[in-house]
């Protein structure tokens, strides 16, 4: 079979759901940063299939974008991390909670 | 040829995933995300990407995994915690809802669209001087935007990296 | 509508002691105490002289015209309900007015030295105003509404005065004993009232008042089909307020207020409303026959009853009190044989008799520092030369004896029932008159004649009362005196001015239920048996059709003089008996086995049989489902309390939602995303 725009689609969803899963399962902030780099990968990979199927070359533009905003986005979520654990001494999520004891 | 290639690439990325969400150290998770970057560079090859498979490779796998591992290290210290037993909603129950959905999208698609492989050979190629060309004239605006967050995500790295004692601001 | 002479002064009337009550309510810690008094007085005497220029005006006024009004303004006016506040004086009104008025007046004089040494002098004559203002609207109001405004005043004034040492528990407890019976009452006029504003409303025209009583009078027959309805339950209304029976139980409490208090209230005005009502809408009376034969059964019943327990009272104002009651009840006798002029004529006899034994016996309390059982009491007509010789006259004219007032007035009853009713309705009448005059000389003789039985310092204090109270007392003795004589019948030869007086307000022919037959058909009330009408001024003699002239005269002259023997009768075996050989009293309080002395002592167990079935029934529902179930349980429980954890036990599931953690957070957004995409998918 060979292999068409609806194969890399459901990748990026599957993706895109394990990092979901990940951000939703483990307790650990440094695991959920990068499952969120995980989901940001799986939209990457949707938008140069699209690409490939328009044969416009925009959605690669687009992926770099993304690849800027992951960067500074990664940079500043582990230099807020850094900061808890200063404070904190703890990364783990559930003990971030001030909310609701 | 494209096929295997693609289950290949396609499973090896998963999987890395997978295993980065799954482990129960930190670093095993990185290492194993910076497996599923390189994957994820093939599948960018494979959709006739190849600028964007070496800047994944560079930015991905190179730069951003190089400092969660740097600040792993740093947070986690020589011997990593294992979370403990994990308590609340039980993890895949939590996924079955959103996996549902998904699956019931998709499904649905394929009951539309059917299963079609792309119309034929790639229009062009995503080489760096064709992506070049439209990231400098059309898409200028954005290039110039994308600097300013890099700049800003620059100083903020350093404005919260900075010790207690030396901050101006309180 | 006929239109009536206009006088504004009527307003002024009822107003006066209404600005005298609220100067010396509002100032009452401040107002010295002569300026209270003064003003309490003068106000009284202002209404008093008016009602006596408004009284010689009607006089000036052909009969058939003398109707004064006085709107002041429109109370309510929604579509066809109109209500009026206004005044009105006719005939009747100008008796109630000129009767409230100047005894009033005579009372508060008295007060003046009753109570110069009460505390609470000030107060006494602001709320003593205030009933007087009350009472006046009561019998001047134009129109039903008004009546019952004034109705209500009057209850509240009651309580107010009857409580008025409410220090003392019992003051206090028969206070409410006397307003919650009156309002029991009431419940049935408010439901009579309502009936009469259900029929009537549809037929009105648009601004004619609805209660107004010209409007009722114009439109009675409409009332007919519900004449009956309407009466009986006004008179349930009467029966509390005049102390009848069932609703009588608070009279002889309300004794525990000052002295003046009972006389004016309790004997003179306020119990008198009820049949003032009666008198009032005569016109829906006489339409039912049924509602008229139960109104004389309970009059005479009440008349009998309550002389019976007056028979053994120890308390000198206890025995007052149930008088008050039965010759109340001979008032309602007269109205509910037809006799509604009859009946207000005894009305005006038995406030100047009764007021002044009142005011006598005050006189007594006073002198034997605020004793009030006769059994200590005994040989006072030799200290007290004024109090003595006047309550010697009231207790005469109370039994009926010729030539004073109530002889007259109590006669003409007992003929209108035997002739109107029937013999066993004259029987109730004619009995009890026996019996009043027997526990009046009782009572005399116990208090004034033989020796005294006080303690040595009461004996020492024993003195006649200062003239501030005297003077009252001699002139009332005159008016008990003198007062009957404006209605001498005219089979005894007089005029009888006051029943033609009364003429024009009540001229309707009444069908009279009693098993006389040839008297009861056709009977002008107003006219005396001889058919006289009102402009002949004396005695012209015209037979009406078919009453044999000289036989009922004759019929007249036998039974007051059988009345008159009666009550000698009376009288003498009350002096027998109490001022000769008190051992008779003994042997008869043992007779059969001291059993029915009990019951009369302890007045039927009435008081007793009322807290079993309906008070402790009352009270127990109100404490353990009213209170206890449904303000606990459902109001504060389950509302109040309820709706709290309600909103509790929800916001604690909502709560789950706002639990901080992050990874929930991204859960239910996400999950909420797919939700959106899979809507949207489907969809399209």
């Amino acid at each position: 079979m060979a292999i068409g725009l609806i194969h890399y689609l459901a990748l990026a969803a599957a993706l895109f759901l394990v990092g979901m899963a990940g951000v939703t399962i483990r307790r650990n902030s440094l695991i959920m940063l990068m499952s969120i780099e995980i989901m940001l990968c799986a939209v990457n990979i949707v938008f140069a299939a699209y690409s490939r199927v328009h044969g416009d070359l925009s959605g690669h533009v687009f992926v770099m974008m993304n690849f800027a905003v992951a960067a500074a986005e990664a940079a500043i979520g582990l230099a807020i991390l850094v900061e808890i654990h200063r404070l904190r001494r703890t990364v783990n999520v559930d003990e971030l909670k001030t909310l609701m004891e | 040829m494209e096929t295997v290639l693609f289950y290949l690439f396609g499973a090896m990325t998963l999987g890395g995933a997978v295993m980065t969400v799954a482990s129960r150290s930190a670093v095993v998770s990185a290492v194993w995300l910076v497996f599923a970057f390189v994957s994820a560079a093939g599948i960018f090859a494979l959709l006739a990407a190849p600028f964007l498979a070496i800047l994944q490779i560079l930015i991905y796998a190179g730069a951003i995994m190089v400092l969660f591992l740097f600040v792993i290290m740093m947070l986690q210290g020589p011997v990593l915690p294992a979370e403990r037993e994990r308590r609340g909603l039980p993890k895949l129950l939590v996924l079955a809802a959103p996996a549902a959905a998904i699956a019931v999208i998709v499904i649905g698609w394929l009951a539309r669209r059917g299963v079609t492989a792309f119309d034929g050979p790639p229009v062009e190629a995503g080489t760096a001087a064709r992506v070049a060309e439209l990231l400098l004239n059309r898409y200028l605006l954005a290039f110039e935007l994308i600097s300013v967050v890099l700049l800003v995500a620059i100083i903020g790295a350093l404005a919260l990296g900075r010790r207690e004692e030396d901050r101006p601001w309180r | 509508m006929d239109t009536h002479a206009v006088e504004t002064a009527l307003r002024w009337i009822v107003l006066v002691p209404l600005c005298g009550a609220a100067v010396n309510g509002l100032l009452v810690r401040r107002m010295p105490r002569r300026a209270a008094g003064l003003l309490g007085c003068g106000t009284v005497a202002v209404s008093f002289v008016l009602s006596v220029r408004l009284f010689m005006r009607l006089l000036d006024l052909a009969p058939a015209e003398r109707v004064l009004e006085d709107t002041v303004a429109t109370w309510v006016a929604m579509g066809r309900l109109t209500i009026d506040i206004g005044f009105v004086m006719d005939p009747l009104g100008a008796v109630m007015a000129l009767v409230v008025t100047g005894v009033g007046l005579l009372i508060h004089i008295y007060s003046l030295g009753y109570m110069a040494h009460d505390e609470g002098f000030n107060r006494f004559f602001a709320y003593m105003n205030l009933f007087i203002f009350a009472m006046l609207t009561l019998v001047l109001g134009e129109n039903l509404v008004m009546l019952f405004v004034g109705w209500e005043g009057v209850g509240l004034c009651s309580y107010l005065l009857i409580s008025f040492w409410f220090g003392d528990e019992a003051n206090a407890a028969a206070g409410k004993k006397a307003f919650i019976v009156n309002r029991v009452g009431d419940f049935g006029f408010l439901l009579g009232m309502l009936v009469i504003g259900v029929t009537l409303l549809p037929h009105l025209a648009p601004g004619e008042g609805l209660f107004s009583f010209q409007t009722l009078a114009e439109h009675a027959p409409l009332l007919a089909p519900a004449a009956t309805l309407i009466g009986l339950l006004l008179f349930f209304g009467a029966t509390g307020k005049s102390a009848q029976i069932p609703l009588y139980i608070w009279l002889p409490d309300a004794m525990a207020g000052p002295t003046p208090v009972s006389a004016l209230i309790h004997a003179a005005t306020m119990v008198t409303a009820g049949v003032y009502m009666i008198a009032r809408l005569n016109f829906v009376y006489v339409l039912s026959p049924t509602a008229m034969l139960v109104v004389a059964i309970v009059g005479g019943a009440t008349a009998l009853f309550a002389a019976t327990i007056a028979l053994t009272q120890n308390d000198i104002k206890k025995v007052l009190a149930y008088s008050t009651v039965s010759q109340l009840g001979y008032m309602m006798l007269a109205c509910g044989v037809g006799a509604f002029g009859v009946g207000i004529f005894h009305l005006m006899t038995h406030a100047f008799f009764k007021a002044l034994l009142f005011l006598g016996s005050g006189s007594v309390i006073h002198a034997m520092s605020d004793e009030q059982d006769m059994r200590l009491m005994g040989g006072l007509r030799r200290k007290m030369p004024l109090t003595w010789p006047t309550f010697v006259v009231g207790t005469l004219a109370l039994a009926g004896v010729f030539p004073f007032a109530g002889f007259f007035s109590k006669d003409e009853i007992l003929w209108k029932a035997f002739s109107g009713g029937g013999v066993w309705l004259w029987l109730l009448g004619f009995l009890g008159a026996g019996l009043t005059a027997f526990y009046m000389m009782r009572l005399v003789s116990l208090t004034f004649l033989g020796r005294n039985r006080a303690s040595e310092d009461v004996k020492h204090h024993i003195h006649e009362s200062p003239a501030t109270m005297t003077a009252p007392l001699v002139i009332l003795a005159v008016l008990s005196l003198a007062g009957g004589w404006i209605g001498i019948p005219h089979f005894m030869g007089g005029s009888n001015h006051f029943e033609h007086w009364l003429e024009p307000v009540f001229h309707h022919e009444v069908v009279v239920a009693g098993d006389h037959g040839a008297h009861g058909t056709s009977h002008d009330i107003g006219h005396d048996a001889h058919g006289e009408t009102a402009t002949a001024g004396h005695a012209a003699h015209a037979p009406a059709g078919g009453h044999d002239h000289a036989a009922e005269e004759a019929m007249e002259w036998t039974l007051a003089s059988a009345s008159l023997a009666w009550a000698l009768l009376g009288l003498l075996l009350g002096w027998w008996v109490y001022a000769k050989r008190a051992s008779i009293a003994e042997r008869w309080q043992s007779l059969a086995g001291g059993v029915p002395y009990r019951v009369l002592l302890n007045k039927y167990y009435v008081d007793e049989a009322y807290e079993a079935s309906l008070i402790r029934p009352g009270h127990a529902l109100s404490e353990k489902v009213l209170w206890k179930s449904v303000d606990v349980g459902l109001i504060d429980g389950l509302m109040v309390n309820g709706s709290a954890l309600a909103v509790a036990i929800l916001s604690s599931v909502l709560r789950l939602f706002q639990n901080g953690s992050l990874r929930f957070y991204v859960y239910v957004f996400s999950t909420g995303l797919f939700v959106f995409m899979l809507y949207f998918t489907l969809s399209a």
